[in-house]
């Protein structure tokens, strides 16, 4: 089956210094993904060279067997989503019209967006639990359901390709499960999510998890078979216990002595 | 309002200050009119210094500059040692003036508005520089001039008229303003002298209606004031073809010569005929 | 859902073009010299002889198409700024552009007659000045599309201190009748309305709009960050040259005619937004309509109001701008803001 997205060889630099250094890497509809990686070690990059954002040095990234390269910017957003961490936003957008900006690859260049884009926002603002929000201005919500209104932006996109940069990050207990359990359905529905997160305990949520390291991957595959003290010895330099729970694996970091 | 007070506390404690003062050697001089003043009054010798204005004219040559109109240099006035420095106390001087008194440099402050304000001037300026004599006949004749152009001008028709010191935005000879007095020596009823202020400035469509049979239009632009004015063709001035150009500062400034600027205006507003008849009454 | 839909902008510019012809209407009727609307009409109708003919087609007919004309540009380029600089603080002149058209104005203003030009050299003066400050702040910071906007900000703010050293410069070399135009121009002033100038301006808002409009979806956009915007289909750099080039023409052809008319561009599109929310397909028409009756309005009051005696424009948009910005701004802050 023709992976939904791939990088073969992807070398890109910046500002004249490697920081993909050759990843190949292929998500197949229906995966989920996680990489993970020290600070520094390149997954912003990969997800934006993914995205389209940055045009690798080396190699392709490959939407669907199409060379992204080869898509128009319009076309490509309506084939990844692409949700990062985001800076303040000014304006008193509503959370509804925010996703509702999702829909925009979607629509003509005067176009207004009809009932069946409505629609869709709605939905991704229910499946996060932000209905009742819908109405009120971003400004007043707080950090995490700002963050679950982007990530609701994401989903009104209908993009095949969803790629995350901590979705998880400043949620609370119950909003991370609403997530993680979230990001499983859409797996499940047949898209293919790319996942960059430091909560490695999501690794049981995904079908795979990949391990960047010096802009290489260094390990991918089963969660529990890269999800092991080597492997985190190699990418993040630290000496680590893993259990394995029928949930996930849980990492305890062991502290130098 | 301060002025008008300031300047009747001066015209009382002026003469006290000049009469028992000796007759002043080394004068600056702050205003151009002022500077034309003492020129005329044959106190050339008696300038030491000038402000850059004064200094472009052709009589002052060759003085020393002591600094802009609004920006005078206090160091340069110190530096030349003067025993009077006379001004016109514009607001950007007025702090200039106290630092004169603290400095216990005698001062002069005139403020030349109306007609008989400049006259008093010359008048003061005489005194200071001892030249009382010559300050007399200088007013003497101007008195004389005005005297003659009231009674050439008292059997003619009165002319509704506006002098324009600027075109955009527009500036005009307002009431009390010398400029006021001479039109009114030529039996012109000055427009602006309805609205509050010596030199206001006007909206366009307060001339449109106040419709001036006359315009004696002396602004630095250097369109022709005909051809400017024509775009409003509903000004009887427009009309009758009666625009006159005046260069700038013949009419408008309080100088010495008041006399020939009374004849400029005359002729501008009365017409040449008109002059010409007044100076063949003189012997 | 709350959310703009066609109707809602239909009808929400049909209010403000209402307004906005309801303003233009006073404007015309109202001035120093008292005609009665009777008298008003007949001018317009080309029936009047005389004053009224010149007063309301020579005076107030150019003076309120320039305000209209100068008040849509200065709201739309403000509310084209604060989307891209990402700040609804923002303001037009910002960016320097109108302290180049500023410099170049107030040069010709204080030492032109030593040259032999008049008042009319100003406003083309004034625009090369804009056009020529453009060009160095491209050259500056390289193609708009791989600048940051924090580059372009300090570049503006320091041109602009730049500029307003030389206009202090230039104003004390300025003569004596200078001064008062000089004045008069840094504070915002219509009072030389030339229909020619009149016709200029208008062509500007009509070009700006066109580029503009099209962009006002890519606005919200690129209120989310440029990379965002990318995202989701918008090519972020096209997009900031188009609007950064169409807003400084804009900020340029209003300066330039006007001088520095203060407000307008930051108090009508923040007004706005409060008012009508953050969506730019309505924000930016919207406020070439309201930028518009808004400078009409504070026009007419300050050359009606004293009399004979005018105001320069900017002195009461400066007036009126605060305290109604801060009363819109506290009741937004009660009810809570609407889509």
């Amino acid at each position: 089956m023709t992976p939904a997205l791939a990088l073969r060889g992807v070398e890109v630099r910046l500002s004249g210094r490697v920081v993909l250094a050759g990843v190949d890497l292929a998500l197949a509809p229906g995966e989920l993904l996680l990489l993970a990686g020290r600070n520094g070690a390149g997954k912003t990059t990969l997800l934006r060279t993914a995205a389209g954002l940055l045009a690798p040095v080396r190699g392709t990234v490959e939407l669907a067997g199409r060379p992204l390269a080869s898509l128009g910017r319009r076309e490509v957003a309506r084939q990844v989503a692409c949700v990062a961490q985001e800076t303040a936003l000014p304006f008193p957008f509503t959370a509804g019209q925010l996703v509702l900006l999702g829909r925009t690859p979607h629509l003509g260049l005067l176009a207004f967006e009809s009932r069946a884009d409505v629609a869709v926002a709605e939905r991704a603002l229910e499946r996060l639990g932000l209905a009742a929000l819908a109405d009120r201005s971003v400004l007043e919500l707080s950090g995490g359901e700002r963050q679950l209104v982007h990530l609701a932006r994401g989903l009104a996109q209908e993009a095949p390709v969803l790629l995350l940069d901590e979705p998880t990050a400043h949620l609370d207990l119950a909003h991370r499960a609403l997530v993680l359990g979230c990001l499983r359905d859409l797996a499940a529905e047949g898209r293919a999510l790319l996942v960059v997160s430091h909560d490695l305990f999501a690794a049981g949520f995904a079908n795979r998890v990949a391990l960047l390291a010096e802009g290489r991957i260094l390990a991918a595959g089963a969660p529990l078979d890269v999800i092991r003290p080597d492997h985190l010895r190699a990418a993040f330099g630290v000496e680590t216990e893993v259990i394995a729970t029928p949930a996930g694996p849980v990492v305890l970091p062991q502290p130098r002595r | 309002m301060w002025r008008v007070a300031a300047g009747l506390l001066l015209v009382v404690a002026g003469p006290v200050l000049a009469a028992g003062a000796a007759p002043s050697r080394r004068v600056v001089s702050l205003n151009p009119s002022l500077t034309a003043m003492v020129i005329a009054l044959g106190g050339r010798e008696a300038l030491v210094g000038v402000d850059d204005y004064s200094a472009r004219s052709p009589g002052a040559a060759g003085l020393p500059s002591v600094g802009g109109l609004y920006n005078p240099s206090l160091e340069a006035v110190v530096a030349l040692a003067p025993d009077l420095v006379v001004l016109v106390p514009s607001a950007e001087q007025r702090g200039f003036t106290e630092r004169l008194e603290a400095l216990g440099i005698p001062r002069l402050v005139l403020d030349p508005v109306s007609f008989d304000d400049v006259l008093a001037a010359i008048e003061r300026i005489g005194a200071a520089l001892g030249r009382e004599r010559e300050a007399a006949a200088r007013v003497g004749a101007i008195r004389a001039t005005r005297a003659r152009v009231e009674a050439a001008a008292r059997p003619l028709p009165p002319l509704r008229g506006v002098l324009v010191l600027q075109r955009e935005p527009l500036f005009v000879a307002g009431r009390g303003t010398f400029v006021d007095d001479m039109l009114r020596s030529l039996r012109v009823t000055n427009l602006a002298a309805e609205q509050p202020g010596h030199w206001p400035r006007l909206a366009r469509e307060w001339l449109l209606a106040a419709a001036p049979e006359l315009i004696v239009d002396s602004s630095p632009d250097p369109e022709p004031a005909l051809s400017h004015w024509s775009r409003w063709p509903s000004l009887p001035a427009v009309a009758k073809g009666a625009v006159v150009s005046l260069p700038v500062g013949v009419a408008t400034l309080p100088g010495p010569d008041l006399d020939a600027a009374l004849l400029t205006l005359a002729a501008a507003t009365r017409g040449e005929a008109f002059v010409a008849a007044l100076r063949a009454e003189t012997p | 859902m709350r959310r703009l839909t066609p109707g809602r902008l239909a009808a929400t510019l049909a209010a403000l073009a209402l307004l906005l012809l309801l303003v233009l209407a006073l404007g015309l009727a109202l001035g120093p010299s008292g005609l009665a609307p009777r008298e008003v009409l007949d001018a317009l109708a080309g029936d009047a002889r005389g004053a009224s003919a010149d007063i309301v087609l020579g005076v107030r007919l150019p003076r309120v198409a320039l305000a209209a004309g100068v008040g849509a540009a200065l709201a739309v380029a403000g509310v084209v700024f604060q989307a891209l600089l990402r700040n609804p603080l923002a303001d037009p002149f910002v960016l320097g552009v109108s302290g180049g058209a500023a410099l170049a104005g107030i040069a010709v203003l204080a030492l032109g007659s030593a040259v032999g030009l008049g008042y009319g050299a100003v406003p083309p003066a004034a625009f090369a000045g804009a056009v020529g400050t453009v060009l160095l702040l491209l050259a500056v910071t390289g193609p708009a599309g791989r600048v940051s906007t924090t580059a372009l900000l300090l570049t503006g703010v320091v041109f602009n201190a730049f500029a307003s050293a030389a206009i202090v410069f230039l104003a004390s070399l300025a003569g004596l009748t200078e001064g008062a135009q000089v004045f008069l121009w840094l504070i915002g002033n219509l009072s030389d309305a030339r229909p020619a100038l009149a016709g200029w301006v208008a062509a500007f808002v009509v070009v700006g709009l066109a580029v503009t409009v099209p962009f006002a979806r890519a606005l919200d956009l690129l209120a989310l960050g440029e990379d965002s915007a990318a995202l989701l289909g918008i090519d972020a750099a096209r997009a900031r040259s188009w609007l950064l080039l169409a807003s400084s023409l804009l900020v340029g052809a209003a300066v330039s005619v006007a001088g520095l008319v203060g407000f307008v561009g930051l108090v009508v599109p923040h007004a706005l937004r409060l008012a009508l929310g953050p969506d730019h397909r309505l924000l930016v028409p919207a406020s070439a309509l309201a930028g518009a009756a808004f400078l009409v309005l504070c026009d007419t009051l300050a050359r009606s109001l004293l009399g004979g005696r005018e105001l320069p424009v900017g002195a009461l948009t400066a007036l009126a701008g605060g305290p109604f910005f801060l009363v819109l701004l506290r009741r937004s802050q009660r009810v809570g803001p609407r889509p």
